[in-house]
């Protein structure tokens, strides 16, 4: 049995896989751009504010 | 007008503008993305030649258009920090590039998944496919060498230029199908007058249109964010950038 047979009972049939796995990567991939640009904005106030602090 | 720009371009300007409208990029991206995913996976009829598989075409036809969207905004905001020395611009260039790497990957990954009922397989050396492989290698080789040097400034001119050459691969990515034989299908909606008069149904074409400006408010949105945090890490021994840093934003 190959993965699109398994999954045909999704809707879309025997498409189910590969429509369903577009669509998975792509939320994936925007999440994961949400995430690195909150990691970005934290590190880069956490690293200023150190600088500040021993600057001080 | 050149004055509203220069006032904006200003990069505390910049900050505090972007702040404000980070949400209207936002909500709008949410809003419009559940309207074309639900007119698109639900409302869209099914295709009398590819069945459901073309639904694919809902995410990967708007990441296409982004990848190569983007890599223009980035050579030409590249472009103008190199001639005209705004700051701003280097910063656009710098934060567009993930984001534009992101999108070229949607793009060939979906266009893969798409492929593999339609043709056959997964991949092909096709003219089109090709091109855009080469896109993501340009986005990558930009990123490298935007991090390779420790002097933004020498970082934002080798890069800008390295981005300015590569433009050269956008009508290339675009004409492919019509230069050469190519397993791609032709553009549906690319010309304006195709745009009158399109090849594909109106339950078709609005959610892929719907889909398409959600994805360039996404970029809008995630652009500003992290340009903003640029913006921080360049001007760190401003005084403005103290204040916003020890005592937060007003």
């Amino acid at each position: 049995m190959t993965l699109a047979e398994y999954f045909s009972f999704l809707p879309f049939g025997k498409y189910a896989f590969y429509i369903w796995f577009s669509y998975l990567v792509t939320i994936i991939t925007i999440v994961i751009l949400f995430i690195r640009t909150s990691s970005i904005h934290k590190k880069t106030f956490l690293q200023l504010r150190i600088k500040y602090l021993r600057e001080k | 007008m050149w004055k509203w720009i220069q006032a904006f371009a200003s990069p505390q300007n910049f900050y505090y503008t972007a702040k404000k409208i980070i949400p209207w990029f936002l909500y709008p991206f949410i809003a419009l993305s559940l309207v074309g995913l639900y007119w698109g996976l639900v409302i869209a009829p099914v295709d009398y030649q590819q069945g459901e598989s073309y639904r694919i075409m809902f995410i990967h036809v708007p990441s296409a258009w982004m990848s190569m969207f983007i890599y223009l905004v980035l050579a030409i905001s590249g472009g103008i920090g190199l001639i005209w020395q705004i700051k701003l611009a280097n910063v656009v260039a710098k934060v567009s590039a993930p984001i534009g790497a992101a999108f070229t990957f949607l793009a060939l990954v979906t266009g893969a998944v798409w492929g593999k009922p339609m043709w056959g397989t997964w991949w092909v050396w096709d003219a089109r496919l090709t091109s855009e492989l080469i896109l993501l290698f340009l986005y990558l080789a930009y990123m490298s060498l935007n991090n390779a040097f420790d002097n933004p400034k020498t970082a934002s001119k080798a890069s800008s230029i390295l981005a300015i050459v590569g433009l050269i691969n956008l009508p290339v990515i675009h004409y492919s199908v019509n230069w050469w034989n190519t397993l791609h299908q032709g553009a549906s909606v690319s010309s304006i007058e195709k745009i009158s008069q399109p090849a594909i149904h109106s339950d078709m074409l609005i959610p892929l249109v719907i889909m398409g400006i959600a994805f360039k408010l996404l970029y809008g949105a995630l652009m500003l964010m992290r340009a903003r945090d640029e913006l921080l890490i360049r001007e760190q021994n401003s005084r403005w950038v103290k204040g916003v840093i020890m005592e937060g934003e007003k």
